[in-house]
């Protein structure tokens, strides 16, 4: 870090550094002294340690008293500010960094401290987190150079590196890398034998024409979902042991035609974390939510679902400041940031947001939307859906006032529990104790003068809120009984259930299904089909499941008043065979039995207009069964009266939790985040999609840049905190950002064409030794860029040139050819069926993606497993991947219909290897190149014709299949 | 390798020795290079290490002095029972079939178990071996013998009690998917000797895949290059290995000749060194395919070293991995990982019982480990090779009692409180048992060593401070024992 320690920067390293195309005299924080804390201070004196009670980390800290009593900074006396005594001091035990901890700072970083406190001890908040500013370039030497105003900015730093641009590349060059670029494929030998013919009359318009129509072409949005994909962890599996197959490859479509109907990336946003909480969300606004239900799900026998639940929120968390705010949160769960100014309760104010949804971590999934089959069904089968919901709310709710009146205990109540102990505790609570096996029935007994109405409420065992919450509790069915003074039982027809509120995979009427009385409510379970049912051991119930995260109370209302006569009791069965993680009892532990006498509930169930809406209601989900759909995990969110508490973790563990907090943002990035009423998970989806946040345009930009260039202006994309790497052109960064929101208004294909337009991405990557030299990982784009293609562009590369590659679009996830043995899950029968036909040969985006096992050749070429968001594949370049494009059978197979194709062009060997490096390189080989080939193709065919059976295992005509094997293995097609 | 091609190499690698210089000389942000990929700043607390992006497995020098030079890890995939196996309690055969007293039940999370269960004394015979009278159960008859070559600990313990999350933890220091295993780290600290194999092999037995998937030995935000390769002893020993059927290793050469001559020109007219480097990995690719084929060919050993670990040809199995473990071991591989799955004993079905099923599994281990050792030892390797065995947590004392109901066979639950692994070789103290569990083999009490415990004291046995073999992701420097997880300590008193 030589620079930062000088004081004096050469204008070379100032514009490498990016912030400051001119040097100035002054000390800034940012550039000069930040480093500085953070290299040698905030590991102790962050937000995680504050050593003394200081840090540096947050401005108003700096200026307090320390626990010595000493103020660390005071703005313009060095003298006494007691960091520079302690950084200059000689005394091992007063010198900071303590040795053990540290070197000494060096006398030029003691100089930029002094310096900065004399003139004022400014602060300034990180550069991300301070809006986007333009800047105007002037002053260039070759005006003429660029075409995009984006080029102005490259230009300046190349010119104050006392460089120059490199030239214009080749159409060849051009077109491979723009076509990879946009759509993830080769250009076609005939597409670039035409642009080579157009740009010599009119290269502006045969450079526009190209990506114009690359932008139009379907394969644009295959090409960009991948890169999105990567960031939603997509996958066609839950992901833990078991790793069974999850449906939620529809969303994966959706992001294929949101990238192609060029969805404008604020809308993108909002859809994706929000969509469900959108007025009238259409069915894609839904599906658009399973970007956060690709968290996994653990499905492992004797697993805590409420561990997996709050691990799938922390990691919707992580997700979203990695993939929209490039911020390291994850750290926040534990304790404030160690490098920003962010702090620990910040993190649960924002997992407030993400709190709410109904997911619970079960085996099916639950709760998802029903997709129709149909296209142009989906968007009526959602509003059937949502209208029947809101019905079930209605009929729910309109028995709350009336469930609110008088209650009173059974007398002479019995309590006789099938297993364990059961006794009344205070308040007429029932406490149930001991080993209860599934399917326990609980039975309580009693009488009273005159039932209208009975109430069962349940509590959580543990009064105290802070350990919800607890082991579910599930009534799965409930019986009613009339027991005359002989003892014999008649068994009580039912007509209504009203719960506190609505939540979970169970409509409350399920509760009272079976035989005879119970006949009429069969038709509320959960159907038999329902994935949890066999793990989950119920289809129905009343109570809360897997988890009760808090009081809940059920009213059950008889269809006639119930007179008990002298000797007749009731008896209430409550059977419980639910089971969570397969292996724990939803037993009810604290709950009490109430019964009402008013007759109000008699005359409610009667009431005509409700018993229209329960019509209605039956006749719509009649309507609803009746639309061929599938089911794909979405985001839903639990009634605010069903709300869970949010709490503060203690060190982020969540056994151990804290004071309450409510949903907010961070105050350092807030901006004019709502603070008048309680923020929902769509205000916040806004709050990041508006041009007011200072980093989603960046994080977005620099990732399009990224993509085509190799790295990002900010490297670490996933990072744009104090702990990652500066940008290496600021100015370049917010001219695009600016760009991206205002002019562009968050059009991706607008933004992605005006780069790759640009004199700067049309420069050749062939690069001089001297340049190289210079800045080896042309950092300053003095050449164009030059990098290996990624794992599914190789595949797909394969297939385009070998003319195999199926053009189909969308649909369920396929199984191209790979070795046996490599699934291996255990519990888990699903086995790699091979796909046959076209789907073969489908683009590497649609393969089936397994987490605990991923697709070899992907993998090996640094795709992600997908178990987390990724927002960057560090490129690798290892024997395993060269073992593959010349070994898989896949590639192979795609050798020799190349082969084929070759010998369709032409009768003559050279014209024939000519076509088969053009297709795969898009190079025109020279004769000393093709002259090679056609001796190896010499040498090929003296083996192969003196082993004729050897030659058969490869193809009709062997040496040209391992030509072709060559040139796809050559590294001009491997790289873009 | 033709002479140009060494002589390109030679001046790729000054040319990456410039770069590194450079670098060096230079702020952040500005090499290609993984280590400012990261964003250098965060390297802050620990000790950077330069690798080198064409050749990231060279062999590189671990900063202390490391006795152990290789790691073989078996790992029972499944959770064996301490209580059948090494760690004797005469307590708790006492209270075999009482009820569980409440205490123990208390404030516990279980997978299986409901309510009370019944104690379960240990369903074999113990008795003491070896000079240093470490107890062994009748079940594993040939590692009796070995028992003063081996170092057991009894102490260990975990806080995952589920099966995925508890061996990510084992393999990585972190219950979520996304970190780096062992394995990762030691390749990425130490690189590998044996340039034309991978630094970091996993081979597994028992019909499955660890339940946690392949990110048990994945390189999480490490690098991918330090990911661990499974390799098979059934079939291709390496994905991809073996030519295509009809291309000879000569039709091979020639048209690599052709491909190296191609991309020369290639790199020469671009001047991309990343060209050099990659004909490179085709070279090692071609030298791996003889490399590793002669590696995984087990007809090369005599027939007494089949006896010695009772090995079965052509099948996928434990005794075969162990000696696939062996000959990977003499070649320099930094890193083999073995899985041997099925040692789940709930007791649901005679095969995952304490009687038959475990039985048989410790029939299948029994002596191909013991001849692993024993192997090693004669060849001299036991010394500079850490052996590990062990699960992913203990078993309970009490039996298990699934859906609140005794199963007609006998098995116990998942116990994260306590469980017994053992050591050997590698600068681990032979003859030693470390550490002790309650009097019912329940709970870690005497020298507890949790997983981040046994993984610094693995990477201090491979000449790594753990809290300084670093890599800067989620903007903190990170490393195998878990910053979120303080007061991890060496074990020095497993030492020789």
């Amino acid at each position: 870090m030589v620079s930062l320690k000088n004081v004096a920067l050469s204008t070379v390293q100032c514009t490498l550094l990016g912030l400051f195309p001119v040097c100035a005299k002054d000390v800034t924080f940012n550039r000069d002294i930040r480093p500085i804390f953070t290299k040698h201070c905030t590991a102790c004196h962050g937000g995680v340690k504050e050593a003394g009670g200081i840090s540096l980390v947050f401005h108003e800290r700096i200026l307090q008293e320390g626990e010595s009593g000493n103020i660390a900074v005071v703005p313009g006396k060095p003298e006494t500010s007691e960091l520079i005594k302690r950084v200059k001091s000689k005394d091992p035990d007063y010198v900071m960094p303590q040795p053990k901890h540290g070197p000494a700072l060096a006398a030029s970083e003691i100089a930029l401290l002094e310096q900065w406190i004399s003139q004022g001890a400014n602060w300034e908040e990180h550069w991300s987190f301070v809006n986007p500013r333009e800047i105007i370039i002037s002053d260039l030497k070759n005006e003429k150079w660029p075409t995009q105003p984006l080029d102005r900015f490259v230009l300046h730093g190349i010119e104050a590196a006392g460089l120059a641009p490199s030239a214009e590349a080749e159409p060849s060059e051009w077109l491979r890398r723009v076509s990879f670029d946009l759509i993830g494929l080769p250009p076609s030998v005939e597409l670039l034998d035409q642009f080579s013919e157009e740009i010599k009359t009119n290269p502006a318009q045969a450079h526009a024409q190209v990506v114009d129509e690359l932008l139009a072409s379907p394969a644009y949005g295959e090409r960009w979902a991948t890169v999105w994909l990567d960031l939603a962890r997509f996958a066609d599996t839950y992901g833990f042991e078991k790793d069974p197959h999850r449906d939620i490859w529809p969303y994966r479509d959706w992001v294929v035609r949101a990238f192609n109907q060029d969805m404008p990336y604020d809308q993108f946003t909002i859809e994706q974390l929000a969509g469900d909480l959108l007025p009238q969300p259409t069915a894609d606004q839904l599906l658009a939510t399973a970007f956060h239900r690709n968290t996994q799900t653990n499905s492992e026998g004797g697993t805590d679902d409420e561990e997996f639940r709050v691990a799938a929120v922390i990691d919707r968390i992580s997700t979203v400041w990695t993939t929209w705010q490039a911020t390291t949160f994850g750290c926040v769960q534990c304790h404030s940031h160690p490098y920003d100014p962010i702090k620990h309760e910040e993190f649960y104010e924002f997992m407030a947001f993400f709190n709410q949804t109904e997911d619970t971590d079960l085996n099916d999934d639950f709760p998802k939307m029903r997709l129709a089959n149909d296209p142009g069904k989906r968007d009526q089968l959602v509003q059937l859906v949502q209208e029947n919901k809101n019905l079930r709310d209605a009929l729910n709710a309109s028995a709350k006032d009336l469930a609110q009146s008088e209650w009173k205990l059974l007398d002479e109540m019995e309590l006789k529990p099938e297993h364990g102990t059961m006794h009344v505790a205070d308040g007429g609570f029932i406490i149930s104790e001991g080993t209860l096996p599934f399917g326990s029935t609980h039975r309580v007994s009693g009488k009273a003068p005159a039932i209208n109405a009975l109430r069962l409420s349940i509590l959580p065992k543990n009064p105290d809120p802070k350990t919800w919450p607890e082991m579910g509790a599930l009534v799965t069915q409930l019986i009613v009984e009339k027991i005359s003074a002989t003892g014999e039982r008649g068994q009580v027809s039912m007509a209504d259930v009203i719960a506190d509120h609505l939540v979970g995979p169970f409509d409350p009427l399920s509760v009272l299904a079976g035989d005879g009385a119970g006949e009429k409510f069969k038709k509320y379970q959960s159907p038999a089909s329902w994935n949890g049912g066999p793990d989950v051991g119920a289809v129905g119930g009343v109570g809360e499941f897997p988890k009760l995260f808090g009081p809940r109370w059920f009213v059950f209302v008889p269809d006639e008043r119930l007179d008990l006569a002298d000797g007749e009791r009731i008896e209430i069965s409550m059977r419980q065979d639910a089971r969570a993680g397969e292996s724990q009892g939803t037993h009810l532990r604290r709950f009490k039995i109430e019964v009402s006498t008013s007759d109000a509930w008699q005359a409610m169930i009667r009431d005509p207009g409700r018993k229209e809406n329960w019509a209605a209601f039956d006749a719509r989900r009649e309507q609803i069964d009746g639309i061929q759909a599938m089911e794909v995990p979405i985001m839903r969110e639990r009634a605010t009266v069903g709300s869970r508490e949010t709490r503060a973790f203690i060190r982020g563990n969540r056994i151990t939790k804290d004071q309450l907090v409510t949903a907010g943002v961070p105050e350092l990035l807030q901006g004019s985040f709502p603070q008048d009423k309680p923020a929902t998970r769509l205000d916040m989806a806004r709050w990041i999609a508006s041009d007011e946040n200072p980093l989603t345009a960046r994080v977005m930009i620099n990732r399009l840049w990224g993509q085509l260039f190799g790295h990002g202006i900010v490297e670490t994309m996933e990072d744009f905190g104090t702990s990652g790497t500066l940008p290496t052109d600021l100015a370049l960064l917010d001219h695009l950002a600016l760009r991206f929101e205002n002019e562009n208004a968050w059009s991706v294909k607008k933004a992605l064409r005006e780069m790759v337009l640009s004199s700067t991405y049309r420069q050749t990557h062939r690069v001089s030794k001297e340049l190289l030299e210079k800045d080896p990982n042309n950092r300053l784009l003095a050449r164009g860029p030059r990098n290996r293609l990624g794992g599914e562009m190789i595949r797909d590369q394969a297939l385009a040139v070998s003319g195999l590659l199926s053009p189909k679009l969308f649909g369920p996830p396929v199984f191209p050819p790979q070795p046996k043995g490599v699934w291996g899950s255990v519990y888990s029968g699903a086995s790699w069926n091979e796909s046959t036909g076209e789907d073969r040969f489908r683009r590497g985006l649609y393969t089936y993606t397994k987490r605990t096992s991923g697709f070899p050749g992907f993998l090996t070429f640094d795709a992600p497993s997908r178990d987390v968001c990724s927002a960057r594949r560090i490129v690798s370049n290892t024997p395993l991947q060269a073992l593959i494009t010349m070994n898989d059978p896949a590639h192979l197979e795609a050798a020799a219909a190349l082969a084929t194709r070759m010998k369709a062009q032409s009768q003559d060997l050279r014209e024939q290897i000519a076509f088969g490096a053009l297709a795969s390189t898009q190079k025109a080989f020279d004769a000393a190149m093709l002259d090679e080939l056609i001796k190896l193709h010499q040498q090929l065919k003296t083996t192969y014709d003196a082993s004729p059976d050897e030659a058969k295992k490869i193809g009709d005509d062997a040496p040209l299949v391992i030509i072709a094997n060559t040139l796809m293995n050559m590294d001009a097609a491997l790289s873009k | 390798m033709k002479d140009y091609l060494q002589a390109e190499l030679r001046h790729a690698s000054i040319q990456h020795t410039t770069r590194r210089h450079f670098l060096s000389k230079c702020t952040t942000g500005l090499g290609a290079m993984w280590l400012s990929t990261l964003g250098e700043k965060a390297w802050g607390a620990g000790v950077p290490l330069l690798k080198d992006p064409a050749n990231p497995l060279a062999p590189s020098l671990s900063l202390l002095p490391g006795k152990a030079k290789r790691v073989i890890y078996l790992h029972m995939a499944g959770a064996p029972s301490q209580h059948e196996l090494f760690d004797y309690k005469p307590e708790l055969k006492k209270l075999n079939g009482l009820p569980c007293p409440q205490e123990y039940l208390e404030g516990k999370q279980f997978a299986f178990i409901q309510g009370t269960p019944r104690m379960l004394g240990p369903l074999y015979d113990f008795k003491q071996y070896g000079q240093s009278g470490a107890w062994v159960s009748d079940l594993l008859p040939h590692f009796s013998t070995v028992v003063d070559d081996v170092c057991f600990v009894k102490s260990m313990h975990t806080d995952q009690f589920n099966h995925g999350p508890a061996q990510l933890l084992v393999h990585t220091g972190s219950q979520n998917p996304g970190a780096p295993s062992i394995g990762a780290w030691a390749t990425y600290g130490l690189g590998s000797i044996n340039q034309n194999l991978p630094g970091f092999i996993v081979l597994t037995s028992g019909g499955k895949n660890p339940d946690a998937g392949k990110s048990v030995w994945g390189s999480g935000y490490l690098p991918s290059v330090y990911q661990g390769v499974q390799c098979r002893s059934e079939g291709e020993p390496v994905l991809y290995l073996e030519n295509p059927p009809g291309v000879s290793r000569d039709v091979r050469r020639k048209s690599l000749d052709v491909l190296d001559r191609l991309n020369q020109k290639i790199a020469t007219e671009t001047g991309d060194p990343e060209t050099i480097t990659r004909i490179a990995q085709y070279e090692m690719a071609y030298r791996m395919q003889m490399h590793a084929t002669d590696a995984f060919d087990l007809s090369r050993e005599s027939a007494a070293t089949h006896a010695m670990y009772a090995t079965e040809p052509g099948k996928e199995s434990f005794a075969n991995n162990c000696l696939l473990a062996r000959r990977l071991a003499e070649r320099g591989v930094r890193y083999i990982q073995l899985f041997d799955w099925g040692w789940d004993s709930h007791g649901t079905d005679a095969s995952t019982s304490l009687k038959e099923g475990l039985a048989g599994l410790c029939k299948r281990i029994d002596q191909p480990m013991t001849a692993l050792l024993q192997d090693l030892k004669q060849r001299g390797m036991l010394e500079d090779t850490l052996v590990i065995w062990g699960g992913e947590f203990g078993r309970t004392p009490m039996q298990e009692n699934r859906g609140g109901v005794e199963s007609s066979f006998i098995g116990r639950d998942h116990n994260p409180g306590g469980f017994t692994i053992w050591m050997a070789g590698g600068g681990v103290k032979s003859g030693l048992t470390y550490g002790e569990t309650d009097p019912i083999g329940y709970e870690a009490m005497v020298d507890k060593v949790s997983l981040h415990d046994l993984h610094a004291t693995m990477l201090s046995l491979m000449g790594f401070d753990h809290e300084k073999l670093n890599f800067p992701f989620q903007g903190v420097p990170q490393r195998l024992t878990n910053i979120t997880k303080p007061g991890t300590k060496v074990i020095k008193g497993l030492f020789a």
